[in-house]
């Protein structure tokens, strides 16, 4: 069994698939910014806890000297020990650290947990303020990992790492400081201990970090698994996937103990290390102090001082060893946070407003990915109150084309305009108070009926919210709700069909009022009968704007004043209905696919 | 058991009648780790327990100015050392591994309970909790095993220094002794105080995760439509009421550090002082008072050990009872020690079924029927189902499957006349395949993404072009560079959320074809793919479903006009069967279903056509004209889609009669007059809506 104390590198990195990701991650000068930032912010806390620690540590060696003291007597055969004013210094000084020792919890843990906040905070802060280009391009998973995972695995750094590692630092400092104090030649014997610490803990903080972060993810990834077997029970039993899915728990439960068991081998080094300086500082103390003892160069009580001190620095030695390793495996965290940073937010012209409601997309090429365009040359005028409806068939950009008219990304030559004011030079705020997206994804919070529909127009009050409701004809089931607009919905709270949550989206639209709206198989996934009842809510809300539809579903275009067909990234047909029909290009041939 | 030996090949069957139960058939199942914990844990200890004396002796020599005593002390302190690493390091490695080892025996059992349950599991408990049990609560379970051993040698260490000091010098041992077993006990009351702070704190910070979580989760919304600060507010406020619940747990801790700082201090008071007292009188050395004052310093380290485990113990306790809650988990079909787990061990699955197939399976061959509503689908033909209820359409789909997780006691659908639901599952999972609604897609490669058990005759890129995944391909290969340029190692994400719903959609019915079933059950597989795919689908549906029994729930005309028959079913009940263009015009309520039309009797002003025409029919009610715009709208697109129909009928193999089928058995009669009276309705309003009455009227003839 000891023979295999020693464990090889895992050659399978979960850590990988975490560092995958479609943000940056802050380098290693943002992240230190950031944290000279944060402690400027809370430097009176720190210099605070600084103080009532080193109070804290102070009493806590009144003991060793008062032992010492009594020592020192004893062997010089005092008769009179004034136990009593021994013991009345100790009570008092017990007393002191007692209280202190608390102090220095609480605020550590005060100074932890505001930083921690802040943290999270600046994170949120930062994330609604992204781009909404950048949130489509990039999805909200990766945003989604950072502020669960990664705000979990930094809460502990910043709960307790950063005020134990101060708390031990203050501590090792003004030990060594008594040590030296104490008796000068003593402090010798922390040089004896010291590079059997330096270079065993150097050794083991060059793999420790990147290994517990793989150790972390590896366990994570189990969790992982198993959720998704949960979350998918119906498909993996119709597919008979339960062995399978058995069988990969059991792969990442390999993986993952292949880490335990790295890490496992690192601590095996790292203990002895640690072991054996404290040792050799204790026998250093007392071999060194023993021979000047003999030699007369100094006294017992010194001696007896010096050792139970020495003793003393074995607790905040292990303490800045455990959680300097905690901040390392933090520091990817953090850097993964404030990468959030990096991306330059949404500037645009303050003063670009609008001059008309004709929307107008010319000459636009717009791609994903470099060399590569997704619209090619595209053209197209909607003049304020027209209906136009994008076919065509999957992947051929009309999504993309939507995107580009609802302002959510810039073209990469041409421009898209709205009243002459180019949409890409406007900020987000000021688009969307022209321009709404509405795409499938009717996202109902965590909250209120009413926080729900108050995102929409901050400032409006419960008639406007009921007018609203009433509007999208959801004014019949909010009211039978039990707690009416104060109703918690979402998730956690009362359930909310899809077509309600459809209706919260539609009222919000109601609520904001943009004049212009593009929508993007907005009721597709919603099953027929919910469909139909929504249609009148949403024609309601469509009344005298402009409307920009993609359309999965033909009978959307026929209705349509203006059709364009999309294919490949262009424009290959443009008109209406019946002119397209006769026609007999593209569309006339989906037209018929239609009615097979 | 050693950490590079996992995973178990057997986890073992768990005791999960209560939770100490579970804990402590967890300490049972490695007794030899905990066995060797405890042994590596009382060297340590006794090791550690020994540095004082020596320290004792050291400054005894110094005092009697003995430099070979001196020495002598170092050469022990030398010793020491070593058994100190050695122990301390043993015990590390040990305790570590217990706790690994009973972590990953629970995530197993949580795997292969999970895996049986199947579509079961979330009927019965709440996703999260399992994923609770699996994220937090087995790090404490292993926490509360492995601090056992660790808790067994510290109790074993200072039993042994307090017997010492009582050997060494009566009073003041008996003095150590009475005050450790005071100090042992005084924090306990505050653990569960503490335990609920903690809890609380841990509930608040559960909500501003999920409030954060939220956020995130809907910024494209926030983004596009605004009220940025208004959720942000709402977080500052969840996230400083986290800050003050960790701060009211901190200062429990804080009060517990501060009594393990004062009580501990007293005594060390009472010992210094006795022993000076004694030293004084001349009964003890100086040396030795040093070891006492040494000897009480040391019993708080197995002080703290004792209060660690105390608190794993409160700790473990709730987590080990969601554990067994989740683990005692049976299907209804299930005997107590998981008989139906056959269908999840390896040897099941349709894989295999090709190979070698269980005899039962064999005879479940012939035409697919339910005897509750009536529906048959006949061996090898594609029939599609069209149902005006989605939920009912779901209840039926699973029905078809056999053993439906929520089994409400119908009366089981037969294939080949054989009840499904009294077949083994895995036979009739392997016989029959149902496709629900919202078909997860599970995370990892194309290639494992559709690596799920068939039976082999169908490939990979066949079901995949069959499916119509060319783009879905393309945008998981843009989406991973890793993949190289080959579509079938591109990544699909957990539930496919980086595609849209209709590219999940059709890589899910790739997986269903690919697995190749003798019957297939499709529920809407392609509700939220664009027309033009979707007729493609329906075509490449055919090809590769030739003479394999196939059911298809769809209301889409693409889908329902390639099926060899189209079942309407309403009501529980089939009322009418046929092909796709015979019930177009034969069956009113099909036609109001398949086109998305206002039933004939509904007011057309409650309902609007079709989903997304409504958005642009809107337009006409902005005009002025609402009912009459409705109306003319929908003549319009009917009148259109029945020339279409003519056409369809024209292309409809001449021999193949009419043959509506309103009803199919006497049970069935009930649902008639309703019908009929629609029907009659239903005349009557399309008269009202002028040509297309005749024109259909004229078609039929």
């Amino acid at each position: 069994m000891t023979a295999a104390i020693g464990a090889p590198l895992p050659s399978y990195d979960p850590a990988d698939t975490e560092n995958a990701t479609t943000l940056p991650v802050g380098g290693t000068a943002t992240v230190r910014t950031y944290v000279a930032e944060l402690l400027r912010r809370h430097r009176r806390a720190f210099l605070r806890l600084i103080a009532v620690n080193s109070v804290a540590v102070l009493a806590s060696m009144v003991g060793p000297y008062l032992l010492g003291g009594l020592v020192e007597d004893l062997s010089a055969g005092s008769r009179d020990l004034q136990l009593g004013r021994v013991v009345g210094l100790f009570v008092f000084a017990l007393a002191v650290q007692t209280f202190f020792v608390r102090e220095v919890r609480l605020r550590g843990a005060m100074l932890g947990e505001e930083m921690l906040a802040d943290l999270r905070e600046d994170f949120l802060v930062r994330s609604v303020a992204l781009p909404p280009g950048v949130l489509e391009r990039a999805g909200t998973g990766d945003l989604l990992s950072r502020i669960t995972t990664d705000i979990d695995r930094l809460a502990n750094a910043m709960r307790e790492a950063v005020p134990q590692l101060s708390i031990g630092v203050v501590w090792t400092a003004l030990l060594v400081g008594a040590l030296t104090a104490t008796a000068p030649p003593l402090a010798l014997a922390v040089l004896v201990a010291l590079p059997v610490l330096l270079i065993g803990s150097r050794w083991y903080y060059r793999r420790a970090p990147a290994a517990y972060r793989s150790e972390a993810a590896g366990y994570a990834a189990v969790a992982g698994a198993l959720a998704e077997t949960v979350d998918a029970g119906r498909t993996v039993e119709a597919h008979q996937l339960g062995a399978r899915r058995i069988a990969l728990s059991e792969r990442r439960i390999a993986e993952w103990t292949a880490w335990e068991r790295y890490t496992l081998w690192l601590r095996s080094v790292l203990f002895p290390v640690v072991n054996v300086s404290n040792v050799l500082l204790t026998s250093a103390v007392l071999l060194l102090g023993g021979v000047f003892v003999l030699r007369g160069w100094m006294d017992v009580g010194q001696l007896t001082t010096g050792a139970l001190l020495s003793q003393m620095l074995f607790e905040p030695i292990g303490m800045i060893l455990r959680w300097y390793d905690e901040l390392q495996v933090a520091q990817v965290s953090l850097g993964r946070l404030v990468g959030v940073r990096e991306i330059e937010p949404d500037s645009g012209e303050e003063d670009l407003t609008p001059a008309g409601r004709e929307l107008a997309a010319q000459d636009v090429r717009f791609g994903y990915r470099e060399g590569t365009d997704v619209l090619h040359g595209v053209t197209l005028s909607v003049p304020r109150g027209t209906r136009v409806a994008l076919v065509g068939p999957s992947g051929a950009g009309k999504s993309t084309l939507g995107r580009l008219l609802a302002g959510i990304y810039g073209p990469r030559t041409g421009q898209v305009a709205l009243g002459d004011a180019e949409l890409a030079r406007m900020p987000a705020e000021r688009v969307r108070q022209h321009v709404a997206l509405v795409n499938q994804e009717h996202h109902v919070f965590v909250g209120t009926l009413r926080d729900n529909l108050l995102l929409a127009r901050t400032g409006a009050d419960d008639a406007e919210l009921w007018a609203a409701l009433g509007a999208v004809d959801a004014g019949t089931w909010a009211r039978a709700l039990p707690d009416g607009l104060d109703s918690e919905i979402g998730s956690g709270g009362l359930s909310v069909t899809p077509a309600q949550a459809q209706q919260i989206a539609l009222a919000r639209l109601v609520l904001a009022d943009p004049h212009t709206l593009v929508l993007d198989e907005a009721t597709s996934l919603l099953d027929p009968r919910a469909a139909r009842h929504l249609e009148r809510s949403l024609a309601r809300v469509l009344d005298g704007r402009t409307v920009v539809a993609i359309a999965h579903r033909l009978h959307t275009a026929h209705d349509a004043d203006v059709i364009a067909v999309v294919e490949d990234g262009r424009i290959s047909e443009l008109g209406g209905h019946e002119a397209l029909v006769e026609a007999d290009g593209a569309y006339a041939a989906l037209w018929r696919s239609w009615h097979g | 058991m050693q950490i590079r030996d996992l995973p178990y090949t057997d986890p073992g069957v768990p005791d999960v009648r209560t939770g100490p139960r579970f804990l402590l058939w967890l300490g049972r199942m490695q007794l030899g780790g905990q066995a060797k914990s405890l042994g590596w844990g009382t060297l340590h200890m006794a090791s550690v327990a020994s540095v004082p004396a020596v320290v004792g002796l050291a400054v005894e020599a110094v005092v009697e100015r003995s430099g070979a005593g001196l020495l002598r002390a170092g050469a022990l302190m030398a010793v020491l050392a070593l058994t100190v690493t050695l122990g301390d390091t043993m015990l590390h490695r040990t305790a570590i591994t217990n706790w690994v080892t009973a972590a990953a025996r629970v995530q197993q059992l949580l795997a292969r309970r999970t895996a049986a349950l199947g579509a079961t599991l979330t009927q019965r408990v709440a996703a999260g909790e399992v994923v609770a049990v699996s994220t937090g609560d087995i790090e404490k379970i292993g926490w509360c095993v492995e601090s056992a051993s660790r808790f067994s040698a510290a109790l074993l260490g200072a039993t042994g220094v307090c017997a010492g000091l009582v050997v060494y010098e009566p009073q003041l041992g008996l003095l150590v002794t009475c005050g450790m077993a005071v100090l042992a006990v005084t924090v306990l009351p505050l653990l569960p105080r503490a335990t609920r702070r903690a809890d609380l704190q841990r509930e608040k910070a559960g909500r501003a995760t999920e409030l954060a979580a939220d956020t995130v989760a809907g910024l494209r919304v926030l983004r596009g439509i605004g009220g940025e600060e208004l959720f942000l507010t709402r977080y500052r406020t969840a996230s400083q009421e986290v800050r003050r619940a960790a701060v009211r747990t901190a200062r429990m801790w804080a009060l517990i550090e501060a009594i393990q700082v004062a009580l501990p201090g007293l005594l060390l008071l009472a010992v210094v002082w006795h022993g000076a007292r004694l030293a004084l009188d001349g009964r003890i050395g100086v040396g030795e008072l040093v070891t006492v004052y040494g000897a009480v310093t040391f019993l708080l380290f197995p002080l703290r050990l004792f209060q660690e485990f105390a608190m794993a113990y409160s700790f473990s306790r709730p987590s080990a009872q969601r554990a067994t809650r989740v683990l005692s988990l049976r299907r209804g079909t299930e005997d107590a020690d998981g008989a139906v787990t056959d269908g999840v061990s390896p040897a099941g699955g349709r894989s295999a079924g090709s190979r070698g197939r269980p005899p039962e399976a064999d005879a479940l061959d012939g035409d697919l029927y339910d005897p509750v509503t009536g529906l048959r689908a006949p061996e090898g033909k594609l029939t599609a189902v069209v149902c005006g209820d989605p939920d009912a359409a779901g209840k039926l789909a699973d029905r078809l499957g056999g053993h439906p997780p929520d089994s409400t006691g119908a009366v089981s659908v037969r294939l080949g006349g054989v009840p499904l639901d009294e077949q083994p599952l895995a036979a009739v999972r392997a016989a029959v395949l149902v496709q629900d609604k919202d078909p997860v897609l599970l995370s990892g490669t194309v290639r494992e993404l559709l690596d799920v058990p068939s039976s082999g005759e169908v490939s990979a890129r066949h079901a995949l072009r069959a499916a119509e995944c060319g783009d879905v391909l393309d945008a998981l290969v843009q989406g991973s560079p890793e993949a190289d340029g080959d579509a079938l190692s591109a990544s699909v994400t957990e539930r496919g959320r980086s595609l849209s719903g209709g590219q999940r959609q059709r890589l899910a019915l790739a997986r269903s074809l690919v697995a190749c079933p003798r019957v297939l059950v499709l529920d809407e597989p392609t509700s939220a793919v664009d027309a033009h795919t979707e007729a493609r689908i329906a075509d490449g549906l055919r090809e590769i479903r030739a003479g394999r029994t196939t059911v298809v729930f769809s209301s889409s005309p693409l889908m329902l006009d390639r099926a060899d028959s189209v079942v309407l079913v309403q009501g529980e009940q089939v009322v009418a069967t046929g092909s796709h263009p015979e019930l177009l015009h034969g069956h009113a309520a099909y036609r109001s279903i398949v086109t998305r039309e206002p039933e004939e009797g509904e007011a057309p002003g409650s309902d609007g056509g079709t989903p997304e025409g409504g958005e642009l029919a809107g337009r006409s009610i902005a005009s002025g004209t609402a009912t009459a715009a409705f109306t003319a709208v929908g003549d319009e697109a009917a009148a259109a889609r029945s020339a279409e129909a003519a056409g369809a009928l024209r292309d409809l193999a001449a021999g193949e009669a009419v043959e509506v089928v309103d009803v199919l058995d006497s049970a069935a009669e009930g649902s008639e007059a309703p019908v009929g009276a629609q029907a009659a309705d239903g005349s009557a309003a399309t008269g009202e809506r002028g040509e297309l009455a005749p024109a259909e009227g004229a078609e039929r003839a």
